[in-house]
């Protein structure tokens, strides 16, 4: 990276403050964002409402992945699932495109980013396949989303990305596994696989690193979720053996070790080795973790680690949370709350809902 | 307790060696693999409106209703029989163990109450944790086992100190069954025989108290029919990945490197009957999931068939022919009949209850 971009890096990540709410997610515009897929087959971004009825939807290429609002202007960017190459901006009030950004040549999305502070910046998770090194693309939301260049993202297999809130900086999920779109989707290195969680400081210069112990090795790091003093939330999903007894989500804090959440419960194993999406509830006192595998939603209380809640769900996937606790999706087209043990849906839709849901406020 | 075996134990634990009864290769559990008398081995042609009750009455209730009349009855018998090669304990255990396996698919409802089939099945153990965890136990002081009496107490022990798994492995284990005093093996026998009746018993009221009318009459936890037939289709395809990838899959592991020690309760030889009976237990769940397609449930029958007479013409209890070529490959088609059964069940039978693919399950992102 030329000095000149890593000098762009900076600037998007010292900006001073938290940004200011965006006034755009009020009453009448989305609270969520998710991907899907309808009943013919084909793939769309919408934004939900609080009530679940989509407001819009914004028809994708290709199947989706994640997505991640900007922190002022009322724009969103839609991520291919990878091993896709389009990255979709739109204005996420009315679902209206605005820009297709597409990775340089010889490298894919992996499905996730986010915005800088100040929402001159995006970050987007890359493979630069031949190579097999993780990237973190930068863009110039400022101009029109032009390209300022790369940095590493510290490991192999970027997925899921977040800003710290606790320092300036990011945070990355590096899963350790490496793929290439000559093989689909095909795992290229499991022997030797090593997941990460990596946190980039304003120079984009690697801060902090955490590798959980060698018999975990398999367990890829994959999804993230910042609570408001900095926690960081992570899920993982397993490459081994199938009825091996593991930790699914763990919290950490840069210098500290990782707290692995329900380690002991034999309910993890319920979780079929795969979390899919992680989320913090908005009072911080509780991480959850859904799998559509085992199809069921577990909640932690971070304090103590222990499981608290597991309520059942065919293929789950999608989570946020809002004031009123957890919100989830699944692959059955639901949009519902979770109360307690129950499940109280909100909307039943005729389609599919895609891994994450997005929360835009 | 009689004097001659209680002072055969403590020659043999004061000598270090083990029981030459418990040395020898153990015997297949020569009755058998049947399920308890009160399940149904088959759905007759149901009318879809009789599926859930007849699932119920047929399978559900009258399997767990065995399982908590055999577990207590294995609890009985240990108060007077507690010593692990004691040939009625055995039986009492086998009998109750067969009949655990045969609700071991039902995974919903008053099982997952408060772990109760984690705490009566701890399986696979990956870690290991059942053995160290006994050894323990049969170490442990005087005031440490004198809690064990108290059920209410030994419920808060470990689940890798309870339930069938645990008991297995003192009875049959030739180390464990006789490293403590005979009444140190005594008292943990009784303590885990009677945790087990309780958390049976518990699970049987449940389901007869509350949890079965939730499936007759869906309003909350169920809100329709549909969706009690997709949890009952659930318990069937996971009883079925289950079989194919855990009983079958783990101790066939991979052609270089087999696990036969991975064997489901091999230490009782037990591992091919759990199959055989985990089929006899599907099957019928399988065709009354499948009332009102007369062909699918044909190809069900069909299906299921094959993999039982593949299993029923094998030869080997603790499915230890895993890294014998020849008796590897018996293994290894009969897992591919379970595959086999598992793809016209998700094909064929989930699109009919309204369950399709698993767009999230099967991303994998």
């Amino acid at each position: 990276m030329t000095t000149a971009s890593r000098r762009s890096f900076l600037a998007g990540l010292l900006a001073a403050g938290m940004a200011p709410q965006a006034s755009w997610a009020d009453t009448g515009n989305p609270a969520f964002l998710a991907a899907g897929k309808t009943a013919d087959d084909r793939f769309f971004l919408a934004g939900l409402d609080t009530a679940g009825d989509i407001l819009f939807r914004h028809p994708l290429p290709a199947r989706g992945h994640a997505a991640t609002a900007h922190p002022s202007r009322p724009e969103a960017v839609a991520f291919a699932r990878r091993p896709g190459t389009f990255a979709d901006v739109i204005d996420c009030r009315s679902g209206a495109p605005l820009a297709r950004l597409t990775p340089p040549v010889g490298h894919h999305f992996y499905g996730h980013g986010t915005f800088s502070e100040d929402g001159s910046r995006l970050f987007t998770t890359e493979n630069a396949y031949d190579t097999g090194d993780g990237l973190i693309g930068i863009w110039d939301a400022a101009d029109s989303y032009r390209r300022i260049g790369h940095i590493s993202s510290g490991g192999i297999g970027p997925h899921d990305m977040r800003l710290r809130r606790d320092a300036a900086g990011l945070v990355v999920a590096n899963g350790g596994i490496q793929t290439h779109p000559d093989s689909g989707r095909a795992k290229l290195n499991l022997p030797v696989m090593q997941p990460n969680l990596t946190y980039i400081g304003a120079d984009g210069q690697i801060t902090d690193q955490l590798e959980l112990p060698q018999e975990l090795r398999l367990n890829s790091i994959r999804h993230l979720a910042i609570r408001n003093d900095g926690t960081v939330g992570f899920a993982m999903q397993w490459q081994g053996d199938l009825g091996a007894d593991l930790p699914i989500i763990g919290l950490h804090r840069p210098g500290q070790p990782a707290r692995l959440m329900a380690e002991d419960d034999p309910r993890l194993r319920n979780l079929n080795g795969y979390g899919g999406s992680v989320a913090f509830s908005r009072d911080g006192r509780h991480v959850a973790v859904t799998s559509p595998r085992g199809g069921v939603l577990q909640i932690a209380d971070c304090d103590t680690g222990a499981l608290v809640q597991e309520i059942r769900l065919s293929d789950v996937c999608g989570l946020a949370s809002d004031d009123t606790g957890f919100v989830i999706t699944s692959g059955q087209g639901i949009v519902a709350a979770i109360d307690a043990d129950r499940v109280i849906p909100r909307r039943q839709h005729d389609l599919a809902w895609d891994n994450h849901l997005i929360p835009l406020s | 307790m009689p004097r001659c075996l209680t002072h055969l134990h403590t020659l043999a634990g004061a000598l270090g060696i083990a029981l030459a009864l418990s040395s020898t290769p153990l015997p297949a559990q020569t009755s058998p693999a049947e399920l308890p008398e009160q399940m149904q081995t088959s759905a007759p042609d149901l009318h879809p409106d009789q599926q859930v009750e007849w699932i119920l009455s047929g399978h559900i209730l009258p399997g767990f209703d065995a399982l908590a009349g055999r577990s207590a009855d294995l609890a009985e018998v240990a108060k007077t029989h507690c010593a692990p090669t004691d040939a009625r304990l055995r039986s009492a255990f086998g009998s109750a163990f067969d009949a655990w396996v045969a609700v071991s698919h039902l995974r919903f409802g008053p099982s997952e109450t408060a772990n109760r089939a984690f705490a009566l099945a701890f399986w696979p153990d990956s870690r290991n944790k059942i053995p160290g965890t006994l050894r323990r136990a049969l170490l442990a002081d005087g005031d440490t086992t004198a809690n064990w009496a108290n059920a209410e107490e030994f419920a808060k022990q470990s689940i890798a100190l309870r339930g069938f798994y645990a008991l297995e492995q003192l009875l049959y284990d030739p180390e464990l069954m006789s490293l403590a005093t005979p009444p140190q093996t005594c008292a943990l026998v009784q303590a885990i025989t009677t945790d087990m009746a309780r958390t049976t018993a518990a699970i049987s009221t449940d389901w007869h108290a509350s949890y079965a009318d939730e499936l007759r009459t869906p309003s909350d936890r169920y809100r329709t029919t549909a969706e009690v037939r997709q949890e009952l289709f659930k318990s069937l395809t996971t009883g079925l990945q289950i079989l194919g990838d855990m009983r079958l899959g783990r101790p066939l592991g991979s052609f270089d490197a087999p696990r036969p020690e991975r064997a489901e309760a091999r230490r009782s030889a037990r591992s091919l009957r759990h199959i055989r009976l985990t089929l006899a237990a599907m099957e019928p769940l399988a065709q009354a999931l499948a009332a009102g397609d007369t062909d699918l449930a044909r190809a069900v029958t069909a299906a299921f068939d094959k993999a039982r007479s593949r299993a029923d013409q094998l030869d080997d209890p603790a499915l230890a022919g895993v890294g014998d070529p020849a008796r590897r490959f018996r293994l290894e088609t009969l897992q591919q009949d379970v595959t086999n059964i598992r793809d016209l069940v998700t094909s064929q039978l989930g699109p009919r209850l309204g369950v399709t693919a698993g767009f999230n399950s099967l991303d994998g992102d």
